[in-house]
């Protein structure tokens, strides 16, 4: 227990003294996994799309190859990319882009930092999205490419109108796996110099030989993070789901209550005695929530 | 004889070394309602599908008032445009709401404005008496309900032949009443039609022609009456005994 006390008392010590520090990692870090995250899907939706491209063998010749030449270089950076460490990627990338071009490519001072941070961790999670899009356009029903080709759509009609937006929603929780993902792995840009939140860490470390009780902090900081970026992306999935009701619109029960909407003062439409007694309970509460808000629930 | 709408000419399929269809020649006027029966297996939603190009035929042709769209040069979202169909899974887009479904067809496709797709729309939806429903989704309700959307989505496209693939057979027997009659109303206002059914009852009585498939080749097509209650070939007696029975 007096270890625990102890261990508390200089965490805080430490938070009082760099806590300025701390928060700018934590900065970084957000900064970073937010920014990479969503290149990452750019990469990984465009490969996605482009590996799903139907052809058959009607189609000429050019078309067949310059598909199947997409799918080979595809395939060939996502089992690079997913199949090597990230570290070294990091490695690869900031140091040996400079070697290969004799130096014409550089990432110079902190900006050039930031932009090897973004290339690799994008790069990273490009080639895992690539197949988590993949996987949700063909776990769609074909049935649905089936009726959107029957009333005359296009490839690019259906992908944009009917399979993509519900590809999307199944794929978001991948999403979210990514971004929680990067959140902690971009941790490892510390190889580069790229001082974000467990950057941080270990410089104040560096200073005072305080590793153990810093780490603690570093936890609790990334454990924040995630916890908080999962609670949003749960909300963001409850929102795209939408309302689980739907309103019928019944034009005899929009005439019946017509009259009792200038009066909500007098007692509501909604007594024994009113003509509405014949609604249903839930067209009721739709009514009540029309009422107060001005409009129904379900055209949001 | 009315306009000719649809000629399939020579028509075969295969997958792989399996033969579906075999040399399957037919023609569809305008205003006909044919129907496709015959036991599963025997190729009826192959050759639907054949026509809509949602399969490639292997070799034939299909004429579309005298084209033939298995060509070159053919656009198949243009012919697929004009050529409805209605799904036994039903296959609306669980994504829009069913206003949308119908919709969207008619914007994106016929490059309709928002306002008349939505007017052409509850047009169609009204027809088949789905227009409280507008703002559901499909998963929101029952099966007919989905298949009578389903035949409005198709409707509003404006198509000169719609196809059904059996339309009624994925649904519960007490729902398969309102499919069929909103069927009836269709061909009772002289849409053109090709349905591959099931339902006895409905190929007599409602279809102008009726086309008996076994094993992939057509083995009898004729004037419904006739073919129900005098068939000229040995399978289709058997087939047609076997489902009165019931």
């Amino acid at each position: 227990m007096d270890k625990f006390i102890e261990l508390g008392q200089d965490m805080a010590a430490l938070w009082l003294q760099y806590w300025d520090r701390y928060l700018v990692g934590i900065r970084s870090t957000l900064i970073l996994a937010v920014v990479a995250t969503l290149i990452g899907c750019v990469i990984g939706l465009v490969c996605g799309i482009l590996n799903t491209i139907p052809y058959s063998k009607n189609d000429s010749l050019p078309k067949r190859f310059v598909l199947k030449l997409i799918r080979v270089i595809v395939r060939i950076y996502v089992e690079v990319f997913r199949g090597t460490p990230m570290v070294l990627q990091a490695v690869f990338i900031y140091y040996g882009l400079p070697y290969f071009t004799n130096q014409q490519i550089m990432f110079r001072g902190n900006s050039g930092l930031w932009l090897a941070a973004i290339i690799v961790v994008s790069i990273n999670t490009g080639a895992y999205m690539a197949e988590s899009v993949r996987g949700g356009i063909i776990s769609i029903d074909p049935g649905q490419t089936e009726g959107a080709k029957a009333i005359g759509m296009t490839h690019v009609q259906t992908m944009t109108s009917v399979i993509l937006p519900q590809a999307f929603r199944n794929i978001l929780p991948q999403i979210g796996n990514n971004f929680i993902i990067n959140i902690k792995d971009t941790s490892v840009m510390f190889i580069i110099g790229f001082i974000e939140f467990f950057g941080q860490h270990r410089n104040i470390v560096g200073n005072n030989n305080m590793y153990f009780q810093s780490a603690a902090i570093e936890m609790i900081g990334y454990l924040t993070m995630t916890l908080i970026a999962s609670f949003l992306l749960r909300r963001l999935e409850k929102w795209l789901d939408g309302n689980s009701s739907y309103e019928l619109v019944q034009d005899d029960a929009l005439t019946l209550s017509a009259g009792t909407y200038t009066h909500p003062g007098k007692g509501t439409p909604f007594d024994e005695r009113s003509p509405e007694g014949a609604l249903t309970q839930e067209q009721r509460e739709r009514k009540h929530q029309e009422l107060k808000h001005g409009r129904s629930r379900g055209e949001r | 004889m009315s306009e000719t709408i649809l000629e399939v000419r020579h028509l075969s399929k295969s997958f792989g070394d399996h033969e579906v269809l075999k040399d399957i020649d037919f023609t569809v006027c305008k205003g006909d309602v044919t129907s496709i029966i015959g036991a599963s297996g025997s190729g009826k939603s192959t050759l639907l599908r054949c026509i809509n190009l949602l399969e490639t035929p292997s070799s034939g042709q299909i004429l579309f008032h005298g084209q033939d769209v298995t060509g070159k040069g053919v656009n198949p979202s243009q012919y697929r445009s004009k050529v409805g169909m209605v799904f036994q899974s039903f296959n609306l887009f669980n994504n829009m709401t069913v206003l949308e479904n119908c919709m969207v067809g008619q914007v994106k496709v016929l490059k309709k404005s928002k306002t008349e797709a939505r007017e052409n729309a509850m047009k169609y939806l009204e027809q088949v008496g789905m227009t409280p429903y507008i703002k559901a989704k499909p998963r929101q309700i029952s099966g007919g309900q989905k298949q009578r959307v389903a035949i409005a989505r198709a409707l509003a496209m404006e198509p000169e032949v719609l196809l059904f693939d059996e339309p009624t057979s994925a649904l519960d027997p007490e729902m398969v009443g309102e499919v069929l009659s909103v069927m009836r109303d269709l061909a009772q206002n002289g849409m053109t039609m090709l349905v591959v059914t099931h339902e006895m009852a409905f190929a007599r009585d409602v279809s102008s022609q009726v086309v008996f498939m076994s094993d992939g080749v057509i083995c009898e097509q004729g004037d419904p009456r006739q073919v129900f209650s005098n068939p000229q070939q040995q399978r289709t007696r058997e087939f047609l005994s076997r489902f009165m029975a019931h």
